[in-house]
């Protein structure tokens, strides 16, 4: 693995990045080029320096914070300030869009370079810019009403609003932090395509994931960090994935998914003929679902984006309003009902939310307090916080869960992603459930810690825990799954074996093909859209 | 955006365990990634450290500055009176102001409650009718009134999910308004015989006041020896400093309260009133489940709802606890004052809302204590007593008590944006 490439004359280089947080090293002496019309992946586990990286050569770290030196173009350049990056054509698409939901499209693309009517009062030319809206948008093959507020449009068609806004600014050095952890996949297509254009252009591209599948499929060169440090790198034919990930996490990491031996007890839970209404354009309505769930069975959930897994699992835990669901539900083979979260918890159900910063956990508060969040009625008789009962709890799941932090007393917020999502799954673990309903539990978290959540899916289904696992993730689904539901627009497509189950099966459920014969649905509830 | 930011493992914690050789809990397994319980403060406890540091460099400058009278017994004396009103408010201000909400009719309930019991002891003769009425039927009736207006708010909050800013500040012009009606715009006085007004302007006489502070001191260091030994048998310890720091810091403040106390004339009534709804108000919010759902709404509200939290509920009995606060104060003013005018308590919502915030309770809220906004409706008292002792006009007062807000929270916002890049 020659370290040639920090020898190529490339339109951007960084050399020698060095920075320091108080009592830590984020960067040491890191140093890489990346070309014009190429596609430069970084990869790195969280907490390793990418995206410090990044910030640095964006502006959003200003300059004296870091020594060493950005080239571009052979010319020396640091800057102060986002803003002298982008002079400098450096845009970075961020990982949580930095766009205003309420404005139009074209406002959010022109935002602060309007072209004005007046240039003195500053009165935007509205048509100017809705045209020239309209032209990027040609250009890349969108079709989208720039007059609509932003917050209408799906999470990949802002991410292509916040893409044109860079390439707006003329950037031509484009940095992409984990662009496809909230795209579906035929997002994620558009997307790849669009940087296939971007490249063709002559485009610099950086990319950052964690999809090694991604990686694989568009970079030209790979550059791997490990603790601020650059580790590795070359070009994707001199590298493998299982070399990448012993790079990236400073050990060889055996098989991702744990080898599941599933030991089926009675069924668990079962939901029928579960219908949700529709609250706006937004949230599809979910029709007849049926399913049930085994104890010691992992059932995958998979479906594009908007097919209403969320909401599926959402109105099952109780957390959509009961006017708009209507099912009947069977916990352990006694029916019952779930009319709030609180009900849910009682019967023994819990559900690790897909947004841990969002729904999952409050961030502003410790580790300890989130941890015994949704357990607190049972550490505290009479009402009185029970502090031994408390820490106990924490140290338990602490253990058992390997999260890592200085002291309970931390806020989670100062947490590395993969830790504040074990976490939010010790919250739940702590009630004793019987049926776990995970939705995203992997987005956003590192190989390392992705691993040991497999494999502690894998140890509570064991224990007899019934778990139902959402995901976008279709290798995921497929690498876990005694059995796969595929949702296809709020209704169950079909549901698969494992040894039916493959990327492709799933695929044409999901997207809507008449099931050929290796898919066909061999659940006991057979339903149809 | 800041999901890679390393971890600051020192967090600023001084690491004085290592230093005194203290045994640290659960060292005895290495393993544990929670491991070390060094000496160290969380991110609150500094905020409120550095506030005690600011009220005891603003006092020493008043005792400099007025040649020692602002440390006379009589003035402290009066000034931890003149603290109780904003302090109970101010209590009930962390809990709301916690939930990301905020009060402010406080102020004009305060009064509102005035005027009700003033009507109550004056024309329907509860104040000339014995003890029971005089002080205990007064007190119901200021307390359910409080309460009445509290729930008021709460369930527009509640129930409806309106911001609260808009529904107290709907009441808080209300509740003025129903005051004047009632007092027909003009004060009430009290009966002079009715010993309402020793509950505002009276003492406990020393030997009470020795037995209460002691006692209580005494209690409370006990719960505390008691509540470290049934965790060292669950193999939880409270770090030896800690305990031995709370014993120490309860006995110096103890002592210190009754050395102020008994050289003059003994324990205010009201201060009583004060740190009985102080102590309970903090336990609440720091020991029991009611307490962390307060911080967890506040921080999170989906999180909440979604780990169980009955959300409406805490928000309701949040802003109904504050209308029974603002009802105590309303009784505490009255009797001090002996009478009760529409106009009172002008104000009185800033001044809790800026102890508060001087106390490291964000606004955002989710973040903060109680002792933090004791100790701010304590700098605020110290600041208009030292000032009213340096004879300083009124009018230089108060832009001086607004920097003084605005100083407090920008000096925090810039230690916090330090911590995170």
């Amino acid at each position: 693995m020659a370290d040639r490439f920090l020898f190529d004359k490339g339109q951007l280089e960084m050399r020698g990045i060095s920075m320091q947080f108080p009592g830590v090293k984020a960067l040491n002496e890191v140093n890489f080029a990346a070309r014009p019309g190429e596609i430069l992946a970084l990869m790195g586990e969280n907490g390793a320096g990418k995206s410090t990286l990044m910030k640095i050569l964006s502006g959003v770290i200003p300059y004296p914070d870091y020594s060493g030196k950005i080239v571009i173009d052979g010319q020396e350049s640091r800057f102060h300030s986002t803003k002298e990056a982008r002079n400098h054509g450096v845009a970075i698409i961020h990982q949580e869009l930095n766009l205003f939901p309420e404005m139009s499209v074209s406002e959010n693309m022109f935002l602060t370079m309007e072209p004005l009517q007046v240039k003195l009062l500053g009165i935007i030319d509205e048509r100017a810019r809705d045209r020239q809206a309209r032209r990027w948008l040609r250009d890349i093959g969108i079709e989208i009403d720039v007059r609509q507020p932003l917050k209408d449009l799906s999470v990949g068609n802002q991410q292509l609003v916040e893409i044109l806004r860079a390439l707006a600014t003329n950037a031509n050095i484009l940095i992409f932090d984990e662009p496809t952890s909230a795209l579906s996949l035929t997002e994620s297509e558009t997307l790849f395509r669009i940087l296939g254009q971007l490249k063709a252009k002559g485009h610099t591209i950086i990319y950052i994931s964690h999809r090694m599948e991604e990686v694989f499929r568009l970079a030209d060169r790979i550059v791997i960090l490990r603790d601020g440090q650059t580790v590795g790198g070359g070009s994707k034919s001199e590298l493998t994935p299982e070399q990448i990930i012993s790079l990236m996490v400073g050990r060889s990491v055996s098989e991702l998914y744990p080898k599941r031996s599933p030991q089926l007890g009675p069924e668990a839970f079962r939901v029928e003929n579960l219908n949700v209404k529709a609250r706006d354009s937004h949230s599809p309505a979910i029709r007849n679902v049926s399913f049930t769930v085994k104890s010691g069975e992992i059932l995958g959930v998979a479906g594009l984006v908007g097919s209403g897994r969320t909401e599926l699992i959402s109105a099952i835990f109780g957390a959509i309003s009961r006017k708009r669901v209507n099912m009947q539900i069977w916990v352990n083979g006694k029916k019952t009902h779930i009319y709030s979260p609180l009900d849910a918890i009682d019967r023994g159900v819990a559900l690790v939310t897909e947004d841990r910063k969002l729904t999952g956990l409050v961030l502003d508060r410790s580790v300890e307090e989130n941890l015994t969040l949704a357990a607190l009625p049972r550490i505290s008789p009479f009402n009185v916080v029970d502090r031994h009962l408390s820490q106990s709890l924490v140290k338990e799941y602490t253990q058992k869960l390997r999260i890592k932090a200085p002291n309970p007393g931390v806020e989670v917020r100062t947490l590395s992603g993969g830790n504040q999502q074990k976490i939010v799954l010790a919250k739940w673990l702590a009630i004793g459930p019987r049926v776990l309903f995970l939705d995203e539990p992997t987005r956003g978290i590192d190989v390392g810690a992705r691993q040991e959540i497999y494999s502690l899916i894998d140890l509570l289904a064991n224990q007899g825990v019934a778990v139902i696992m959402v995901s976008s993730d279709l290798p995921e689904v497929l690498g876990m799954s005694d059995r796969v539901l595929v949702m296809r627009e709020g209704a169950v497509a079909g549901i698969l074996d494992r040894n039916e189950a493959t990327q492709d099966s799933v695929m044409k459920l999901a997207a809507g093909f008449k099931p050929s014969a290796s898919s066909s649905t061999s659940a006991p509830m057979e339903t149809h859209s | 955006m800041n999901a890679e930011g390393p971890t600051n493992k020192s967090e600023g914690g001084i690491d004085t365990a290592a230093k005194l050789g203290l045994p640290g809990t659960g060292s005895s397994s290495p393993s544990a990634p929670i491991g070390d319980w060094k000496i160290t403060f969380s991110g609150m406890e500094k905020k409120i450290l550095s506030t005690v540091v600011a009220l005891v460099l603003i006092m020493i400058a008043f005792g400099y500055l007025t040649n020692g009278i602002f440390f006379e017994p009589r003035n402290l004396s009066n000034l931890l009176r003149q603290t109780s009103i904003n302090g109970i408010l101010a209590v009930g201000m962390t809990w709301v102001i916690l939930l990301g909400g905020v009060d402010l009719s406080v102020g004009s309930v305060t009064a509102l409650v005035g005027v009700i019991i003033a009507i109550a002891q004056s024309s329907w003769g509860w104040g000339t009718t014995g003890f029971v009425s005089e002080i205990f039927l007064t007190f119901l009736l200021a307390i359910g009134s409080g309460i009445l207006v509290g729930a008021f708010n709460a369930a527009w909050i509640a129930g409806l999910n309106i911001h609260s800013f808009v529904i107290t500040f709907g009441m808080m012009v209300i509740a003025r308004g129903l005051g004047l009606i009632l007092s027909k715009g003009s004060t009430i006085a009290l009966p002079r015989e009715s010993s309402l007004i020793d509950l505002g302007a009276g003492y406990i006489g020393n030997q009470a006041t020795a037995i209460i502070l002691f006692t209580s001191a005494i209690l409370y260091i006990a719960y505390t020896l008691w509540d470290e030994r049934k965790g060292r048998s669950q193999k939880s310890r409270t770090p030896t400093w800690r305990v031995i720091a709370k014993i120490a810091g309860v006995s110096v403040v103890t002592i210190a309260l009754y050395y102020v106390c008994s050289s003059y004339q003994g324990l205010p009534t009201p201060v009583l009133i004060f740190g009985f709804i102080a102590l309970l108000g903090s336990w609440i919010l720091a020991r029991t489940r009611f307490g962390r759902y307060i911080y967890a709404v506040g921080g999170n509200t989906e999180a909440a709802r979604l780990a169980g939290i009955p959300v409406k509920k805490v928000i309701f009995l949040v802003f109904a606890s504050m209308g029974t606060l603002a009802g105590v104060a309303g009784t505490i003013l009255t009797a001090r004052l002996a009478s009760a005018a529409p106009t009172a308590g002008a104000n009185f919502e800033l001044d809790a809302i800026a102890s508060v915030v001087i106390g490291g309770t964000s606004l955002k809220g989710g973040k903060g204590s109680v002792y933090g906004s004791i100790i701010g409706a304590l700098i605020i008292s110290s600041l208009n007593n030292g000032l009213n002792l340096l004879n300083v006009s009124e009018f230089y007062q108060m832009p001086l008590k607004g920097a003084i807000v605005i100083m407090a929270v920008a000096i925090d916002s810039i230690v916090e944006k330090r911590k995170d890049i």
